[in-house]
């Protein structure tokens, strides 16, 4: 059978179906009549997904059930009529309301909230300030809100090209007055963005808020109205002055937590309240438009001028390492020219004593190598056994409690400040955006959400 | 009840029957498909829900009504049997291969045609009953029909394969809980074509297609397993639709009361054009009343306005007499409009000018300063509703819409089934706009292989094997039909099998005796198979006596762990010899011999019930009457002597 075709008429028919419906002068969103051997059906000529099975046509019937059906040769077709899916998004002027705080949200392709296209179930995203309030008209009551869509791509196609161009962004928006700053963001990379625009940015003036859903706003069950209220009330209300990430804290829907953009880990694949920060409690909570600090230790908003440190090195590497690894895989990286590897060990950040010519090598090549845990939680102790003594002998560098994520966004941005080993070092050590732990309290392990 | 000429009223219904698949797992994730009864739950989840944007951009009407009522949603759940899929938390699972076969044999069944490709739909919910706010379902096959036993032939449309959704446990305020447990057990919804002309075709049809489904041995059959909903129509009314028939015998009496509901808006809409109303009358000028009756001799108002609600009242124009107007048996159009209201704003009653206001408490003085306030006219009537004032003032919109709609006749909506034969406005009717495509889940083929091996397999109509039955077993096809409906063919098929002697003993053991148990209060749903099965193997062997079955029971529904052998040994049910019989027999007729010398044969019926105590259930009686009757007989004999 022939593989679907590229078809733009006919979006995911394969060529043998293709000659079927031209011979009967059937088009998408045709509305038609087919007489098959054993029945007949009625509706509406859908387009089909790339990835579905050829010889098959997809119909929308009378009573809203799409099905398939398969064509054989002696099949008949008659067209009705048509009837082709146009939709917008309802659109109301935001209110402007002078006593209230003005925020700034900006897209990068992620939806917070969206309507749908019933006919062929495609997402359309609500993003200008008039359709967002004709979604989610509880922002009204907050803020004043303005969008601007940054660029529309998925999260995990994000490049630190992307991060850049942001905290560019931030920057302008936060010296010419802005009150507050929401990042609508896909979650699978969002930690990784929070960690960047946490270390791009210097003496940020006033709290950027990530946020973004794990349940798309086509259903009805959505976080993503909820994530975005909680967001800005937090970019409006909060006295913080630092890159956040807030998501639900729970399954149910009852509050959002602020967690620090470089603590920040997305931890199961699809709950709701996915994100925690690990090595320490959340900053805070936000609940029925109430802000509560779980801690004190963070940036207040202040009158400074917000600066960017923007360069990055793309030339770094994040290694997982397990058992049989071989030292093929760091030669890649020296091979390849690469400047900078992280390595998320094992335990308290081992690789296995295998590989270790192949580490040295490396920073004998002047390639800088980053330890950290693939525990995720607590610090690498890298003098306690003797392969840790013996990487650090070859020049490996503990990196303390750093998230494998936030390493890697770290060594590339620290490797674009400066060339110097020497400085490259005491920044990769300094405590640059919270991402150190002074000392890590004990609740914070396997601390529940709903108690704190 | 009045009785209709249905075919001059052009009645036409259409059946909906839900029916709950007895699949080892769930539809969509493989927790067990089985309900927890009153089980108390280990967790709770707290949610809300909030419309979508339906198609051409606007929101479906029956959505904003759920969201209007401002609801929040708490899940109840269970560790062991309700895993992250059901708390929306984790996306869907492969679609039920057992769950898919088990449709598509119904949809054999019903000579309908299979949907090559099936694409599961989402359908959108909003008021709570599924936590991700749609249910999952996929047409699996259309075009079939029916046979009435009349003859008659009934069209079918679609056969579904969907989840089930989660039990409402209750409302407390503004809070609605909801069980999780039957989230997702599959169940197929079977769709009439509306050829339905009577209602004895509605109650024949659905029982004949609830029959079908039973005697195929693959659906639950348990109470709450099968629903029906009622799609009805009159020419000139509008479709409605009630939800939730539970008995076979409401089809009669919702449908009669909804001709006569239909009827009368018809007539209301008539009385009103006959008068000259028109809807651009009804204004929507409320007025707060409040001030003016703060000290009115009305207890519940004077008492409401001293706590800080308010009431507020309307006039609508040419309405005197039409909010008393009778729809359905005691409920009148002020009924309908007040059942509205506290569906949507969850205001309990309204007051309007067709009551008796004297029986509220109103003085001629405060219904003549109502009626000023309100220019309410003769021809007039007023609403007037007490409540905090934001729900006053949903409220009165639900009032206006709803009386605006009286000059449309019969509005069309989706209507609870009430128990009395009547119904009450549930919600508006969801349109097919609320379906769309599954983006979590993909296509399944169904192919002509596994199509032709269904059909190879189908199992007999019931109908062919009540009558199949009724002639080998020489039993009444009515004790099948039974046995189907109670659940019980299969049990009887087997233990047929094992006791072939008497077919009439093992349809009274299922039907009447485990009835008359439970009337009694025995927790028979404890009984198993294997229970059954072990008390006529025993019955087979003829280690015990049918006079034993009842005892047997009652153990077995007491204790249900015990094994068949000690609870014969608990009850002492060893079966006794004719030898042993003869002792014993003899022994009680030489005690009482002063009793037989004086009463004779008479004695037979007090010395019976002697020997019974001492032997119930371990010999059959008929065998214990006879070698008793004996030895009275001998007895007397030897004292003539």
């Amino acid at each position: 059978m022939s593989r679907n075709q590229n078809n733009e008429k006919y979006p995911g028919y394969s060529k043998d179906v293709i000659d079927i419906l031209e011979k009967f002068g059937v088009k998408i969103w045709s509305i038609i009549e087919i007489k098959t051997r054993t029945t007949e059906y009625k509706g509406i000529l859908l387009p089909r997904s790339k990835f579905s099975e050829p010889g098959f046509i997809e119909i929308k019937l009378d009573n809203g059930y799409n099905i398939g059906v398969q064509l054989s040769k002696d099949i008949e077709i008659k067209i009705l009529g048509k009837r082709e899916g146009k939709y917008n998004v309802p659109e109301k002027s935001f209110p402007i309301n002078k006593k209230l705080p003005n925020i700034k949200l900006f897209g990068t392709g992620g939806t917070v909230a969206c309507r749908l296209d019933y006919t062929t179930g495609a997402v359309i995203p609500a993003f200008t300030p008039g359709e967002l309030f004709s979604a989610v008209p509880e922002l009204a009551d907050i803020c004043n809100l303005d969008t601007e869509i940054v660029f529309e791509i998925l999260s995990e196609n994000m490049k630190p090209s992307s991060w850049q161009k942001l905290a560019e962004k931030v920057e302008k928006e936060a010296n010419s007055g802005i009150d507050g700053i929401i990042i609508g963001h896909g979650t699978d990379t969002m930690s990784f963005t929070s960690a960047a625009l946490s270390f791009m940015l210097k003496d940020l003036s006033i709290p950027v808020v990530l946020v973004g859903s794990q349940r798309s706003s086509d259903r009805p069950s959505s976080d993503s109205a909820l994530n975005l209220i909680n967001a800005v009330t937090v970019a409006a209300k909060s006295d913080l002055a630092e890159v956040v990430v807030c998501m639900l804290g729970s399954s149910s829907h009852k509050y959002g937590l602020i967690h620090r953009g470089t603590l920040v880990r997305k931890m199961h694949t699809s709950y709701r309240h996915t994100f925690r920060t690990i090595g320490n409690i959340p900053l805070g909570k936000v609940e029925n438009g109430k802000i509560t600090m779980f801690q004190t230790d963070y940036h207040k908003r202040k009158k400074s001028e917000t600066k960017t440190l923007l360069k990055f090195e793309e030339k770094i590497g994040l290694v997982y390492s397990y058992p049989g690894m071989t030292n093929d895989i760091i030669n890649f990286y020296i091979d390849k020219e690469y400047r900078g590897i992280v390595l998320a060990g094992t335990g308290l950040g081992h690789t296995s004593t295998y590989i270790f010519d192949s580490i040295k090598r490396a920073i004998e090549e002047g390639i800088i190598i980053l330890m950290v845990t693939q525990c995720l939680n607590g610090f690498v102790g890298m003098d306690v056994y003797s392969t840790g003594r013996n990487l650090t002998q070859l020049g490996v560098i503990p990196g303390k409690n750093l998230l494998p994520e936030v390493a890697y966004v770290k060594l590339g941005w620290v490797l674009g400040q400066t060339q110097n080993p020497d400085e490259i070092k005491s920044l990769l050590l300094k405590n640059i955006a919270g991402e150190f732990l002074e000392r890590e309290i004990p609740i914070a392990f396997n601390y529940n959400a709903d108690e704190l | 009840m009045t009785e209709y000429n249905y075919k001059e009223l052009g009645l036409k219904c259409g059946i909906e029957i839900h029916q709950q698949l007895n699949s080892t797992t769930k539809l969509f994730c493989r927790c067990p498909s089985k309900l927890q009864g009153s089980r108390s739950p280990d967790f709770t989840t707290l949610r809300y829900m909030r419309p979508v944007l339906g198609e051409m951009g606007e929101y479906d009407e029956a959505m904003l009504t759920e969201y209007s009522k401002g609801m929040t949603i708490i899940y109840e759940g269970y560790n062991d049997l309700i895993c992250t899929y059901e708390l929306d938390e984790t996306p869907p699972f492969e679609c039920n291969p057992e769950a898919i076969d088990i449709a598509l044999m119904i949809a054999s069944l019903l000579k309908m045609t299979v949907i090559n490709e099936l694409h599961i739909s989402r359908k959108n919910y909003l008021d709570g009953s599924v936590p991700c706010g749609f249910q999952r379902t996929t047409v699996v096959a259309t075009d079939g029909e029916i046979t009435l036993a009349s003859g008659k032939t009934i069209g079918l449309e679609f056969v579904c394969l969907e989840e089930d959704a989660a039990r409402k446990i209750k409302t407390e305020n503004k809070n609605q809980y909801f069980r999780l447990d039957r989230l997702g057990i599959p169940l197929v919804e079977i769709t009439t074509k509306p050829d339905i002309y009577t209602p004895q075709e509605a109650r024949d049809c659905a029982e004949r297609i609830g029959l079908l489904l039973w005697g195929t041995g693959k659906v639950k059959t348990i109470l709450g397993s099968i629903r029906q909903d009622l799609n009805i129509s009159i020419e000139n009314g509008s479709r409605i639709e009630i939800k939730g028939v539970q008995k076979l015998d409401w089809f009669t009496p919702l449908i009669n009361n909804e001709i006569s509901r239909q009827i009368k808006l018809i007539e209301i809409t008539n009385k009103l054009k006959e008068k000259g109303i028109k809807q651009e009358y009804i204004k929507e000028d409320i007025v707060d009343l409040s001030k003016e009756l703060r000290d009115t001799k009305c207890s519940f108002v004077n008492k409401g306005i001293k706590s800080g609600k308010k009431l507020f009242g309307i006039n609508l124009p040419g309405f005197n007499g039409i909010f008393g107007l009778e729809l359905q048996p005691n409920r009148r159009f002020g009924t309908e409009v007040a059942n509205k209201v506290q569906e949507i704003s969850g205001l309990k009653g309204l007051i309007h000018s067709d009551e008796d206001l004297k029986e509220y408490g109103f003085s001629e003085k405060e219904i003549d300063l109502i009626k000023n306030k309100l220019n309410t006219k003769d021809s007039d009537c007023f609403v007037l509703v007490l409540g905090i004032e934001k729900t006053v003032k949903k409220a009165m919109d639900v009032i206006i819409k709803r009386t605006k709609l009286a000059f449309k006749g019969v509005p069309g909506e989706t209507r609870r089934a009430l128990e009395d034969g009547n119904t009450e406005f549930l919600r508006e009717l969801h349109g097919g706009a609320r379906l769309y495509p599954d983006t979590d889940s993909k296509a399944i083929i169904i192919t002509e292989d596994k199509i032709k091996r269904i059909q190879q397999n189908l199992p007999k109509y019931p109908w062919d094997l009540m009558k199949k039955y009724s002639e080998q077993f020489k039993i009444k096809e009515q004790s099948i039909k039974d046995l189907i409906f109670e659940g019980k063919l299969k049990l009887f098929e087997e233990l047929i099998n094992i006791y072939k002697e008497n077919p009439t003993l093992i349809i009274t053991t299922l039907l009447e005796t485990t009835k008359a148990l439970r009337r009694d209060g025995i927790n028979v749903s404890n009984l198993t198979n294997t229970h059954f099965s072990d008390l006529f193997t025993s019955l087979k062997k003829n280690e015990i006596s049918k006079e034993a079955i009842e005892d047997i029971l009652i153990k077995l529904s007491n204790y249900p762990n015990t094994n068949f052998k000690e609870v014969k040994e608990q009850l002492k049910i060893i079966k006794l010899s004719e030898v042993d019989l003869i002792k014993l027999i003899q022994k009680i007729v030489n005690k009482e011999v002063e009793l037989i010398r004086k009463s004779e044969m008479r004695s037979f019926s007090p010395l019976m019930g002697e020997v019974m105590k001492e032997v119930k259930g371990k010999i059959d009686g008929k065998i214990v009457a006879e070698k008793l009757k004996k030895a009275i007989t001998n007895k007397l004999e030897e004292l003539k002597k």
